[in-house]
């Protein structure tokens, strides 16, 4: 039973088909196929005991005859039945198809959005902080002026009391 | 009878008509071959995903899942999908007639695609909770992918209890018919079938949420995709159908205004003639040359 198992395993190859909404995009045999899932990879052979899985955003990885070949499959499923792969994804793009220059002006954008958006939260925690400092030092201020009028009422205060001892007088 | 220079003026208009009118073949004409071209790719993904749907509710476990359990139903959304402008013989009234036939009986919401659809229902007085009108081409595919979540909202806060779509399928050119489509709770087609071996990554729950919105958006997306395909070949055969009336109508205004031309030479001749004679009639040296 065992050796049957590895004899069919031998012999046959994967059928992979995965298809897009643009069509049946890829149909072809392969020795292995590498998936990536929600939580992980998930590597096929042939004669795979029946999964369906679900498909997280990564690189999917065919192997055959010794040559591997990778493609961009965002999210989707998979059913995998014996020596059958069937994929269905929104986006499934081969490494000709994908427009270098577009993807790495994504990464710039994303990258530069991000850190304006990590400048910004510094920039908040910052004015946050500034303002802090500033109600400090006004409040801190007032004190001193408070003091000082304190100061100054007082010694008016003694004047007067003074004027109006001599006044009395 | 009309006068000459009126026949002029009627062959003037018919013939700019028949301008407009195979402009507007030629558009639709584009538009379908480039719809074909798209529904024949949206085809397997969309019939393999309602097959993988339909499986998945056969398990015994999944019966009681939200997206298969069959509810009591209050209300039930409807996705009526008409086209924005007419021009296109029956396929609007088709449609929307087919939708209220089957909404009898049922506490409807309905989410109008296109202006036509729309009109329709505010006449019957239906319970619109949504439109969307003018949506272009290009975005029926991101927007069928947030109308997805739109209603697998509105299904799971149990606003609806049922979700249809109706829309007319495509077969070729000269035949498409209008059907409604049930989509949510998602129909099984058969006795659920117990136990099987098969294993769901990395469980059935997160499988079911990850198949159902693919599921809803691909049939969506390929609702949109049959409607509109429709629409344009339904144009086009209805402008043909126009631009053969139109030419019809151009030849038979020029006869007509030949007759009225020849009519009129005739009559003109035969008044100079007859003038003519009178005036040799009554000249006297006339005797004289003969």
């Amino acid at each position: 039973m065992a050796q049957e198992q590895m004899n069919q395993a031998q012999d046959k190859k994967i059928e992979l088909v995965i298809t897009t909404p643009r069509g049946v995009k890829f149909m072809e045999k392969a020795d292995m196929v590498i998936m990536r899932c929600v939580d992980g990879d998930l590597g096929v052979l042939p004669g795979h005991a029946p999964v369906s899985a679900a498909l997280g955003d990564g690189i999917f990885r065919i192997i055959n005859d010794g040559v591997e070949q990778k493609l961009a499959v965002f999210g989707g499923i998979a059913e995998i039945e014996g020596n059958r792969v069937n994929v269905f994804s929104t986006i499934a793009q081969r490494p000709e198809e994908i427009d270098r220059e577009r993807a790495e002006a994504d990464r710039r954008l994303a990258e530069a959005t991000m850190q304006e958006i990590s400048e910004t939260q510094q920039i908040r925690k910052l004015q946050v902080l500034l303002r802090h400092a500033l109600i400090r030092i006004e409040v801190s201020s007032h004190l001193e002026e408070a003091e000082y009028v304190k100061h100054g009422e007082h010694a008016n205060h003694e004047e007067k009391n003074s004027e109006e001892a001599a006044s009395q007088e | 009878m009309a006068s000459m220079k009126e026949i002029k003026q009627r062959i003037e208009n018919v013939s700019s008509t028949e301008n407009i009118i195979r402009a507007m073949d030629l558009v639709a004409s584009t538009k379908l071959h480039r719809l074909r071209e798209r529904l024949e790719g949206v085809r397997p993904i969309y019939r393999e995903l309602k097959r993988v749907a339909a499986e998945i509710g056969r398990e015994e476990k999944v019966k009681a899942n939200v997206f298969y359990a069959e509810r009591n139903v209050r209300s039930s959304l409807y996705i009526v999908i008409t086209a924005d402008q007419g021009f296109s013989g029956a396929y609007n009234a088709n449609i929307a007639s087919k939708a209220l036939e089957h909404m009898e009986g049922k506490k409807e919401k309905i989410l109008a695609v296109g202006a036509k659809g729309l009109e329709y229902f505010t006449q019957k007085k239906k319970n619109i909770i949504r439109k969307l009108i003018d949506l272009p081409d290009a975005h029926v595919y991101y927007g069928t992918e947030s109308l997805a979540g739109w209603v697998q909202d509105l299904f799971l806060s149990e606003q609806v209890d049922e979700v249809f779509v109706a829309y007319t399928r495509f077969h070729n050119v000269l035949s498409y018919e209008p059907c409604v489509e049930k989509l949510l709770p998602v129909p099984t087609n058969g006795e659920p079938g117990g136990f099987s071996s098969r294993k769901y990554e990395p469980d059935l729950e997160t499988f079911i949420e990850n198949v159902i919105f693919l599921y809803l958006h691909m049939c969506l997306f390929a609702a949109f995709t049959e409607a509109h395909t429709s629409e344009q070949a339904a144009r086009m055969v209805s402008m043909d159908a126009a631009q053969k009336n139109a030419e019809e109508m151009i030849e038979k205004l020029i006869h007509m205004y030949n007759r009225k031309r020849q009519a009129a030479i005739t009559q003109e001749l035969s008044e100079i003639i007859g003038g003519s004679n009178i005036i040799n009639k009554g000249d006297p040296d006339d005797k004289e040359y003969r």
